[in-house]
């Protein structure tokens, strides 16, 4: 809502300067955007042409003097329209328009100009608004000499207020001057609109057939005349930011922003019958509002009807068979209230929000319905020329009795925590002049309708605590004993983090919508896509089923803008349509670790993202992992580097490398992807430590040699020697592994470090040389193993 | 010839030899050539047994004693040797320590997840839990058990992505409070904050995200009041933005609340004078808030005649970028390492 103070000052005493007002709203009433001059440019006078020549020297200039009262001014002017004898705004010497424009004495072409004669655009008045080519012209009575920004009516200041749904009522003059006299507590000036009823009487009959409409009110108002509006009434609007069109069109508009109260003005002669009769819209019926399109309507929508036909989509927009034209000499004015909920379907569905269906949506005053259709009639009367003719065809069925609302101060401060006196209760509704009655600490309030806002004692408070002042509410802690903490899940969220990012790996935080594709890439078992109804951009249409596309994207990013060491994880959810998974994904690839100078790098492999995944179980308690060979593996992964990560014969995850095709594809280095499921993680993490003792007794340990075949794991060969090992069996290492000469190539060659320890004595040698004899001869059996001398 | 003088002698020709050694095997060798079998202490052994019973104690002692001293003198060549021999192998070992040290690759935690850290520690210290939600959220939830029916007019200050008629992504985390209330079936006083993911229907631009991460907090008790509110939100912005700080209320407007407040905090860069980061208020906006709505005690089962409660919402981008002076949210998801790896 832009609020022009000048008209503002019309119903309320204004005692203090526009910044300080600007304070009051901000801490009281609606947030202020902005506080604006209308105009800014300075130095500007009326003037009128005295003669008008053309330029010898240019097909488009013209040499003019201008008589601006205290002297005659030679102007070159370049517009096509100026002329002799008009009324014109002057820029004097000196004058500083907008965009930084500095008047100066010159010569245009060889000629003298001590000015310049301006158009409205060069005032910063936006063409919308006025629609002129060329200079303004002032009407014939004006002053020569004046400050023509006051003959102008735009020496105004506006301030634009943010409004919050609630308060409808600020979405009118009377509205914010009731709030401003609240605010400030200053009187206000609010007067009855009068008019001046003909004898001939308003035949019109209304009626409605539909609960959307609560009240309808019709007057009809004879030849009248339609030109333009007077600068006073323009300047009004274009403050306000609504455009002038003709005084019917512009009369309707300002008492809407008035009042509030939109009205409708029908050409009356072309509604061509006495009824208004108001219904429900049928299925599938169609319209053709006034901008010429054909609308489809459903019984949600409220129409107009001259008992035939529509002529009106209620509260949204009128019909282009009805529409005032410069022919129209009768009208039909319509003050109405109807459902808001109504309107809003309406007006959302055909994408038709205008000023009108936004007041209609957020409740008006149903105590304005006749004073707004008078105040209109009132002003096409002494604008127009029109003539009211008696009588006021309406029905009415709105409570138009103050609500009231029953509360105690005890009550208030309760809530609030500041002991509030019933004297200070009493002078806020003082100052939002609203009725109550007290007896002792019990109030009534007696919330006006033009505050439809106010339906609960707790509105009440929000009334006494803004208008006495927020800045009174004492700063106190809540007295609720309670323990803080995190739960288990969010414990082990956090340690998964911080060890991920102690071990190397940058955090990142990426959409949740992605585009079609990239949300089942990494799923193998999607069966579905959770798409949005209406998404924004097709990039960003459904939600992922995995992290992993995302990361693949942030990846590509950095590899485009020449990072080498990639090394990211994020802990988020995938979503189906059935659940939200948690997961924790990472992504590695180029050089993990360098150290330049001495020549040491490390370089990203399987090997290293399994190690870091290692380091990650052992820190939040995830013991007993193993990597299994997948049964189907991601179509997006190399085939034969990537693994299936499992506890207790349960997957928590997978580990691999991105398909060399895929790496190309998205202008990746090898790139090695992990995604671990964080309830599945939670489920096996297990910090519960209890002492162990540590030996006494040395420990020994025996190294083997083995040749088997390539197929055997190394895992396979470590479980078959743990098993072997017995108790005393500590600790099994590869420390090597070689495949090359003097072995077959279908062969490999492992070397193990075993460590062997007892609790209770120091082992014999023979006992050592027996297990590991019993081990190798399993090894031998079982694995086809041959021992390596 | 006397002992004690061929002992002079032999000392005298030792020191003279051990100016030229440099090597332990050296020193072995020149050890060796006189207290090994050829030296002159075996060969004055061997002349021992020429001597009558009488002399040979005496000569005995005197070549003993004097053997002694050589040993001693060589035990002092070796422990000079071996110095000088480390003080070379320390010289060698000289480095430069201000060349840079190996690297240990450190990664940096996302700004995002660090301030919800932040504020969720702050929030436990002052007693309260960190609740979470789902993100695919029922209307029923997000919207109307928050006083939003449908087709209220404020729900067009958060446009929302449907899924289908009832499913949509939350707007704001306020359906998690919804849930705990309903949880606790009316008869339990709540302190909980809810961090988490919301998505509005906003196009992406140096100011608006469609997916963004918020912070809501929920007190209901029987006497939590507007000053406790006040109170709770001065602690975090103190937290945030420093001790100096101060907090106002501004009335404002949010369905599930009433009163409803907007927070400003006192200007950090100007401290309050005005300034480009203020728009020259002297007053920056962080949040919202205010006193839960009673349609949502009601709603969810708790006597508004025995129940109240606040609840604010915060979000966290928000505050990082005043924070850290970013001036675009889009880097929040972007996520340019150049950009991630400055908050380590």
């Amino acid at each position: 809502m832009n609020v022009s103070l000048n008209w503002l000052k019309e119903y309320v005493d204004i005692d203090i300067q526009s910044d300080a007002l600007v304070n009051k709203f901000n801490l009281m009433s609606a947030e202020v955007e902005r506080l604006e001059k209308m105009v800014t440019a300075s130095n500007l006078v009326v003037g009128q042409v005295k003669t008008c020549i053309k330029h010898p020297d240019s097909d488009h200039l013209h040499i003019c003097t201008v008589d601006i009262g205290t002297s005659v001014l030679p102007i070159v002017c370049g517009a096509s329209n100026v002329d002799t004898g008009q009324k014109v705004i002057v820029a004097l010497d000196g004058a500083l328009l907008p965009g930084n424009l500095l008047i100066k004495k010159s010569k245009i072409r060889g000629v003298e100009s001590n000015g310049m004669i301006c158009s409205l655009d060069e005032l910063g008045i936006e063409h919308k608004y006025h629609q002129e080519n060329g200079i303004h012209v002032l009407p014939s009575s004006s002053e020569i000499g004046i400050d023509a920004i006051k003959a102008l009516h735009f020496d105004d200041e506006v301030i634009e207020l943010h409004l919050t749904p609630n308060r409808g009522d600020l979405l009118s003059m009377i509205g914010v001057a009731y709030d401003v006299s609240a605010m400030i507590e200053t009187k206000m000036h609010l007067t009855e609109p009068q008019i001046t009823e003909i004898k001939e009487k308003n035949r019109v009959n209304v009626s409605t057939s539909t609960a959307g409409c609560m009240s309808y009110y019709a007057r009809v108002i004879k030849n009248v005349k339609i030109q333009d509006s007077s600068d006073w009434l323009k300047a009004r609007l274009i403050a306000a930011g609504v455009r002038p069109i003709n005084n019917i069109v512009d009369i309707t508009n300002y008492v809407m922003l008035e009042y509030g109260q939109p009205l409708h003005a029908f050409d009356f002669n072309k509604i061509a019958t006495t009824e208004i009769i108001v219904r429900d819209a049928l299925p599938k019926e169609t319209f053709v509002t006034l901008d010429g399109k054909s609308r489809i309507l459903n019984e949600d929508d409220i129409v107009i009807t001259n008992g035939k036909k529509v002529i009106a989509l209620a509260g949204v927009m009128g019909g282009l068979d009805t529409e005032i034209s410069e022919a129209t000499v009768n009208v039909l004015l319509e003050s109405a209230t109807f459902n808001p909920i109504r309107i809003r379907k309406t007006s959302k569905r055909l994408d038709l929000r205008s000023e009108s269906s936004i007041r209609f949506e957020r409740c008006l005053d149903p105590n304005r319905t006749i004073k707004a259709l008078n105040r209109a009639c009132m002003l096409l009367e002494s604008i127009a020329s029109g003539s009211t003719l008696s009588g006021v065809a309406f029905f009415d069925n709105n409570d138009l009795s103050a609500k009231a609302i029953p509360f105690s101060s005890a009550q208030i401060t309760k809530v609030t925590g500041y002991n509030y006196q019933g004297n200070e209760i009493e002078s806020v509704f003082q100052r939002l002049h609203f009725e109550y009655n007290r007896d002792g600490d019990q109030f009534v309030v007696f919330a006006p309708t033009r505050r439809p806002d106010i339906a609960t004692y707790q509105d009440i408070i929000e009334e006494v605590v803004r208008i006495h002042g927020f800045q009174f509410i004492p700063v106190t802690m809540t007295k609720l004993p309670s323990n803080g903490f995190l739960t288990p899940k969010q414990q082990l969220r956090r340690m998964i983090r911080n060890t991920l990012v102690f071990l190397g790996l940058d955090e990142t935080l990426t959409y949740s919508l992605v585009s079609e594709v990239a949300a089942i890439e990494f799923d193998k078992k999607a069966k579905s896509v959770v798409r949005l109804l209406h998404p924004m951009a097709e990039d960003r249409r459904c939600l992922r089923h995995s992290l992993v596309p995302s990361l693949l994207d942030v990846s590509a990013y950095n590899t485009a803008r020449k990072a080498d060491r990639i090394a990211l994880f994020e802990i988020g959810k995938g979503y189906t349509q059935t659940e939200e998974t948690e997961f924790v994904a990472g992504i590695i690839s180029g050089t993990f670790q360098e150290s330049l100078w001495q020549g040491k790098k490390e370089v990203v492999d399987f090997f290293l993202v399994k190690g870091l995944l290692q380091a990650l179980f052992d820190r939040i308690g995830v013991g007993n992992v193993k990597y299994q060979i997948p049964k189907n593996p991601f179509p997006k992964l190399h085939p034969n580097i990537n693994a299936c990560i499992m506890k207790d014969e349960v997957s928590i995850g997978w580990v691999g490398k991105l398909h060399p095709a895929e790496q190309t594809k998205r202008g990746l280095s090898d790139t090695y992807i992990f995604s671990l499921a964080f309830e599945k993680l939670f489920s096996c993490s297990s910090r519960n430590f209890v002492m162990q003792s540590i030996s006494k007794y040395p420990a020994v340990t025996r190294d083997i040699a083995i040749v088997v075949d390539k197929t055997v794991s190394a895992e396979m060969i470590t479980s078959l020697i743990r098993k072997n090992g017995k108790k005393i069996l500590n600790e099994v290492k590869i420390f090597d592994l070689y495949q090359g000469e003097n072995i077959r190539p279908d062969q490999k060659s492992i070397a193990l470090n075993l460590t062997f320890q007892d609790y209770t004595k120091t082992l014999e040698t023979d006992e050592i040389d027996e297990i590991t004899k019993r081990i190798v001869s399993c090894l031998e059996k079982e694995l086809k193993a041959t021992l390596r001398i | 010839m006397e002992i004690k003088q061929q002992l002079q002698e032999v000392l005298q020709e030792i020191n003279t030899a051990f100016q030229t050694i440099d090597t332990i095997n050296e020193l072995n060798d020149l050890k060796a050539k006189y207290l090994g079998k050829k030296g002159c202490f075996s060969q004055w052994m061997t002349e021992m047994k020429n001597l009558s019973n009488e002399e040979k104690p005496k000569f005995g002692q005197a070549v003993n004693a004097a053997k002694d001293e050589v040993i001693k003198h060589f035990e002092d060549f070796y422990s000079q040797i071996e110095k000088r021999i480390i003080a070379e192998k320390l010289a060698k070992e000289t480095i430069d320590v201000s060349l840079p040290g190996r690297v240990f690759p450190v990664g940096a935690k996302h700004l995002v997840s660090q301030v919800i850290e932040e504020v969720e520690d702050l929030f436990i210290g002052l007693g309260y839990t960190v609740k979470e939600g789902p993100e695919i959220e029922q209307d029923l939830y997000n919207f109307e058990m928050l006083n939003l029916p449908k087709s209220h007019p404020a729900r067009d200050m958060q446009d929302s992505f449907y899924i289908t008629e009832e499913l949509l992504l939350r707007t704001h985390t306020s359906p998690v409070q919804i849930r705990t209330l309903l949880e606790n079936s009316g008869n339990k006083p709540i302190k909980i904050i809810c961090p988490g993911k919301v998505y509005r229907r906003d196009d992406d631009d140096q100011t608006h995200s469609h997916q963004f991460m918020q912070i809501e907090a929920l007190v209901v008790d029987h006497e939590a009041t507007l000053a406790d509110l006040k109170g709770t939100l001065l602690i975090l912005a103190r937290k945030m933005f420093g001790e100096e700080r101060q907090i106002r209320l501004r009335p404002s407007y949010f369905p599930f609340t009433e009163p409803s407040v907007e927070v400003d905090i006192s200007c950090y860069k100007c401290h309050g004078k005005g300034c480009s980061m203020c728009k020259g208020s002297g007053w920056i906006e962080i949040l919202g808030g205010g006193m839960v709505n009673n349609a949502i005690l009601e709603a969810t089962g708790y006597d508004p005649k025995q129940y109240q409660g606040f609840a604010f919402g915060v979000g966290v981008e928000r505050l990082a970028i005043l924070r850290y002076g970013i001036d675009d949210i889009r880097a929040f998801y972007i996520n340019d390492l150049r950009f991630n790896q400055q908050f380590k």
